[in-house]
């Protein structure tokens, strides 16, 4: 696909220069957009497609698949919701990404903080430390931390899955934090510890408030990550009442193997809430994405 | 000195909570990886026979084949895709970034877990999207079982993986062109460059580091991908799509064979560590 995309570039893309005529200029813009449009197809009637399936009927469901659905049937989603236990997934998603990024936010501002102005000795080795984590696999770390969780009697317990989802989300997050804390001026950080302000002071009264865009863009990452976690959460937790939505979603799938419209309900809220924080807060998500990659 | 403790001091959180939950369970898979278990204990000192071990694990080679043409895929497919959008992108207006951005990023926030039930249906042979659609264009004899055929299941899923991918390589690529300088291009244009040559001798050679950069992510990312395997096809048909990480998952969980699980896991890290080493190297000098 990326071939033929790539050939029609070119046959149907010519400028406005001196040697061409408008009308092929307006083609090539034409074949350019259409590009553009083919891909955003691409990118959207999946969705499109789950949503559909969510809200059709029992009785509707081999009209096409595109078809529009009719009567419109909100069913599928009261019987997910209240019957197959996804008020509980939805409540254990919730409280396990939100613990998650709030560990994330308590530690990872203050340790890119201190990488970024502060005089920390041994400072490449222990960055080192923390880049290196950026490439490593979670199922090679869960081999030993299925023990280690066993031990600390955190198996099947939200915080098992809070902990180390945190600390997996921190390489990423201090090498982020570190970039964002680099724009912070150092007159403004100079100025403060002149008046006598305490480290601590210092950091939450001025730098905290200078760099709250990029608190907020690694709140909204790290809550999206945490959301969308399956592996962690598959192994940590066996307690149907304990699951979070992405395991949830799954074992309804293997339950129910023919409930087409409640597994799309169920996926519609697994994906809406991420959705719509994306949608709303895209400029803060794209900054963050970003951030590390730029540079 | 006071300023050094408080620089310790601000760093130890995090990397009390990192080595805790990551670096301590990565030295004690190495450890893991030098004996023989049997039932989730130490049956003895192994050595390295659980290495040797790997010369005969045909499933060993099988995934480790699959994750190498997952690499060469995402590289082919969704990094290319995303550095044309992007360059196509660039020269509309501020509103159609923002809309366009949206929704090529859109796929990224489904977890895979729902992105892989969705991509299920597509697929299904009975009243898929996929094979609905060939018929509609008079190709019906093309359609097939596509994610329970041998020649076809990896490929498949890897339109998956292209879906919830191409986005992001959309918008890093272009927050990097909106970061090149426009009497460039302004320059070329006087010149009469068309559209493709602009393209090809100022955008490409200047994005050169970015493409480092996601060329190593999606690296890293297609040795180290799961749930999309998990939920669709834990493997199968037969090992057709098995990956690194679904013969460690099985392994550890299915066959409970620790040691192994531990060695093929220290192959996975050594694999990833040494390519992002090489890439380091190749982004500073770019």
């Amino acid at each position: 696909m990326n071939a033929t995309a790539m050939l029609a570039a070119p046959s149907a893309s010519r400028p406005a220069g001196r040697h061409r005529s408008l009308g092929a200029y307006a083609a090539g813009r034409l074949g350019r957009h259409l590009i553009l449009v083919l891909f955003a197809l691409y990118a959207l009637a999946p969705v499109y497609l789950v949503l559909l399936a969510s809200v059709r009927s029992e009785a509707d469901l081999f009209s096409g698949p595109l078809s529009l659905p009719w009567p419109i049937d909100l069913s599928n989603y009261a019987r997910t919701w209240n019957e197959s236990g996804f008020a509980h997934y939805f409540l254990n998603s919730l409280i396990i990404s939100t613990g998650s990024t709030v560990l994330v936010l308590l530690t990872a501002p203050l340790a890119g903080y201190a990488f970024a102005k502060l005089d920390l000795p041994r400072k490449e080795l222990l960055f080192g430390l923390f880049l290196a984590g950026l490439v490593v696999p979670a199922p090679s770390v869960i081999v030993a931390l299925y023990g280690n969780l066993q031990k600390l009697g955190l198996l099947d317990t939200r915080l098992g899955v809070i902990l180390p989802q945190a600390a997996l989300l921190l390489p990423f997050s201090v090498f982020m934090m570190r970039t964002v804390m680099q724009d912070v001026p150092k007159e403004l950080i100079e100025a403060a510890v002149v008046d006598g302000a305490s480290p601590l002071s210092v950091y939450f009264r001025v730098v905290l408030p200078v760099v709250r865009p990029g608190l907020m863009s690694l709140a909204l990452i790290a809550f999206l990550f945490s959301w969308q976690e399956y592996l962690l959460p598959l192994v940590v937790i066996q307690a149907d009442d304990l699951k979070p939505l992405t395991v949830g979603a799954a074992t309804l799938q293997g339950r129910y193997g023919v409930d087409y419209g409640g597994i799309a309900a169920a996926g519609t809220i697994a994906f809406g809430p991420l959705v719509v924080l994306f949608l709303v807060m895209q400029r803060s998500f794209v900054r963050g994405l970003t951030a590390g990659a730029v540079k | 000195m006071t300023s050094q403790r408080t620089a310790i001091l601000f760093v130890l959180p995090a990397l009390v909570l990192y080595l805790a939950f990551v670096g301590l369970p990565i030295l004690q898979v190495a450890a893991y990886s030098l004996f023989s278990w049997d039932n989730g204990s130490v049956t003895g000192f192994a050595g390295l026979s659980n290495f040797a071990r790997l010369i005969d694990d045909s499933v060993f080679w099988t995934a480790l084949g699959h994750n190498g043409i997952w690499v060469v895929l995402t590289l082919a497919f969704p990094l290319m895709i995303g550095l044309l959008l992007a360059s196509i992108l660039a020269e509309c207006s501020p509103r159609t970034i923002r809309i366009l951005g949206a929704i090529y990023f859109l796929p990224r926030t489904i977890p895979l877990v729902v992105a892989g039930i969705i991509w299920g249906w597509i697929y299904n042979p009975m009243f898929g999207l996929a094979n609905w659609a060939l018929d509609m264009v008079g190709l019906g004899a093309l359609g097939g079982a596509w994610l329970a055929e041998p020649s076809t299941a990896l490929y498949a899923l890897n339109v998956v993986g292209a879906w919830t991918f191409f986005g992001f390589c959309v918008l890093i690529y272009l927050a990097a062109i909106q970061a090149i300088d426009p009497s460039l291009y302004e320059a070329a244009q006087l010149d009469g460059a068309s559209w493709m040559k602009r393209f090809r001798f100022v955008t490409v050679p200047l994005l050169k580091p970015t493409t480092l950069f996601l060329g190593l992510y999606a690296a890293i990312e297609a040795m180290r991908f799961f749930d999309l395997v998990w939920v669709t096809t834990q493997g199968g048909p037969g090992y057709d799509t098995e990956v690194l990480t679904t013969h460690i998952y099985k392994t550890f969980f299915l066959v409970g064979d620790f040691g192994y699980a531990a060695t093929l896991s220290v192959v996975l890290l050594a694999i990833v560590l040494t390519v992002s080493g090489v890439s380091y190297r190749l982004l500073r000098s770019a």
